[in-house]
């Protein structure tokens, strides 16, 4: 194993192979204060690239319920209880939270997916702390999750006349996931084919189908689950993140890089993509004008899923405001109560750069923001609130404007007798 | 699972638990919901009358739990920030519209809308 760099958990580990370092680096960030699970995201993907004979199960983009749900089921739970299994008590956070760069969430003091498979795995060929699904769990993504089951016993029928529940103080929340295409993948770890790679210009990770032989090692090493076997083909697949619209080769794109299909459809205006600028080390490179290095870097309200895993996953999120801090903080490290804490008192520039979510699908590689009046100023939950109607304006690779929007975004409404006229 | 009766010794179903929340977790729900709703162009009335709606769970039950009071002095003090909206009203396109006497339903049941509001809950 060599020893790498993960900025994510604040230290050095071990990892089967050398760290190399794309040029640009795929990433993502996903408000999830947004997310209604719709599933646009989920089908915008199955509709492009998982619809034929042998993908049914398959879903590279998906939305979950958490805590319960999850796809395949429990993913997150089993991975977590396979580390502490391997680490009893160990699985902890020490330091604490800085604007050092290279330890943005303090140090991870437990053992990653790699190292508790150095420890504790036999033979020495096994790599990665991993499990397959089983097909139950593959089968049915949300089962379950939002839907009442009716009466137990009786199949395929709900109760008729509804039943009354006692009332729980229960909280959820919508999850929504991709591949992380992460700087340290479990997947390509785990490959004794070595057909998993990660692109030197946009760090997206691939699967070389011509020399993947069906293993499977990839879907039981990959923590998030996002590698999925194909049984008609007998070899692997996973999310391709749109590589074609990112490059820009897409004939829609026209030449400029476009963002995925999951991001384009999404209706909640959650999601953000882009291409990130890395040191030589893998931290990011300072690109202050960039939106994605700017929500995860400076406002710092972005936290990367899961970072304990080790895999140094490029999907950031924003956590849910009303969710029980201890959950979160399983879930997104302990940068979580500094993350919410700027997001529910955004400054004026946080409020600008979450307006740029979903103005365009072209991918923006730099923003600027034009200041305008004050528009409000008052007490909002016991602190003086200022909103200003600043402009945020976006550019695209080319260095031209992409869009420009307000804070006070104006709302439009179809008239009347146009309601029907699509 | 989804073909077999779910197994009671498997410790991962669902069988009743209980993720306990933070207290105030409620408080947080009930501004969240208030300042989206607030935030696309709800009225005081609307909002209040969301929060009365068994349907919307987590809003019905922040007011169960925090009373009517609370709930109406968090939708005024949300309304003061986040309702100062503008509307646009913008027609379709020329040349996209379709005749909408051939859409419209025969019966004349349509709802008593106030200005500028949009309804989102026909479709319940």
């Amino acid at each position: 194993m060599s020893r790498v760099y993960n900025w994510q958990i604040g230290r050095e580990m071990s990892y089967p192979y050398e760290a190399k370092f794309p040029q640009r680096q795929f990433a993502f960030v996903f408000n999830i204060n947004r997310c209604i699970a719709c599933q646009s995201c989920t089908m915008a993907c199955k509709s492009t690239w998982t619809f034929s004979k042998g993908q049914e199960h398959m879903w590279w983009a998906n939305v979950e319920t958490k805590p319960y749900g999850g796809y395949p089921q429990f993913w997150d739970v089993k991975i977590l209880e396979l580390l502490e299994k391997a680490n009893p008590d160990g699985q902890r956070w020490t330091g604490s939270v800085s604007d050092n760069p290279k330890s943005l969430y303090g140090q991870f003091a437990g053992q990653t997916i790699f190292e508790a498979a150095e420890k504790f795995l036999e033979p020495q060929s096994a790599r990665v702390v991993g499990y397959l699904p089983t097909d139950e769990e593959w089968n049915s993504p949300n089962i379950y999750e939002d839907n009442p089951a009716g009466k137990t016993g009786v199949r395929n029928r709900l109760h008729e006349t509804g039943e009354q529940l006692p009332v729980h103080n229960t909280w959820f929340f919508y999850l929504a996931r991709i591949c992380n295409h992460c700087t340290y993948p479990g997947c390509l770890a785990a490959c004794p084919r070595k057909a998993i790679y990660k692109r030197p210009e946009d760090g997206i990770v691939l699967l070389d189908q011509s020399q993947c032989r069906g293993y499977r090692k990839c879907v039981e090493a990959c923590p998030y689950k996002k590698s999925m076997y194909r049984g008609n083909t007998r070899v692997s697949e996973k999310c391709i993140a749109c590589y074609p619209r990112v490059e820009g080769t897409d004939p829609e794109s026209e030449g400029q890089p476009m963002e995925t299909r999951c991001m384009a459809a999404c209706i909640g205006q959650l999601r953000m993509q882009g291409l990130v600028k890395l040191n030589p080390d893998g931290t990011w490179a300072e690109d202050r004008q960039h939106p994605l290095y700017y929500l995860v870097h400076v406002a710092k309200v972005a936290l990367p899923l899961y970072p304990q895993l080790g895999t140094a996953p490029n999907g950031y999120y924003i956590p849910p405001r009303w969710v029980p801090r201890e959950y979160l903080r399983q879930m997104f490290g302990p940068g979580v109560d500094r993350a919410l804490e700027r997001y529910n008192n955004s400054d004026r520039e946080l409020l600008a750069v979450l307006q740029l979510f979903r103005r365009s699908n072209r991918i923006i590689f730099r923003y600027e923001i034009e200041e305008g009046p004050l528009i409000y100023e008052g007490s909002y939950r016991g602190k003086t609130v200022r909103i200003y109607n600043d402009t945020a304006i976006a550019f695209g690779k080319d260095g031209k404007e992409l869009f420009r929007t307000k804070v006070e975004e104006p709302l439009h409404v179809r008239p009347a007798k146009h309601q029907n006229s699509i | 699972m989804p073909y077999d009766d779910p197994d009671p010794t498997d410790p991962n179903m669902l069988i009743g638990v209980e993720a306990p929340a933070d207290e105030g977790s409620n408080l947080e729900m009930a501004y969240a919901f208030a300042e989206e709703f607030a935030a696309i162009g709800f009225s005081e009335k609307r909002l209040l009358s969301l929060f009365h709606q068994p349907f919307y769970a987590g809003a019905y039950r922040a007011l169960q739990i925090l009373g009517e009071e609370k709930i109406k002095t968090i939708i005024q003090e949300t309304l003061r920030l986040w309702g100062n909206f503008r509307f646009v009203v913008r027609d379709a396109p020329e040349g996209f519209d379709v005749p909408l006497d051939s859409l419209r339903s025969t019966q004349k049941s349509e709802p008593h809308q106030e200005e500028n509001e949009v309804d989102h809950e026909s479709s319940l």
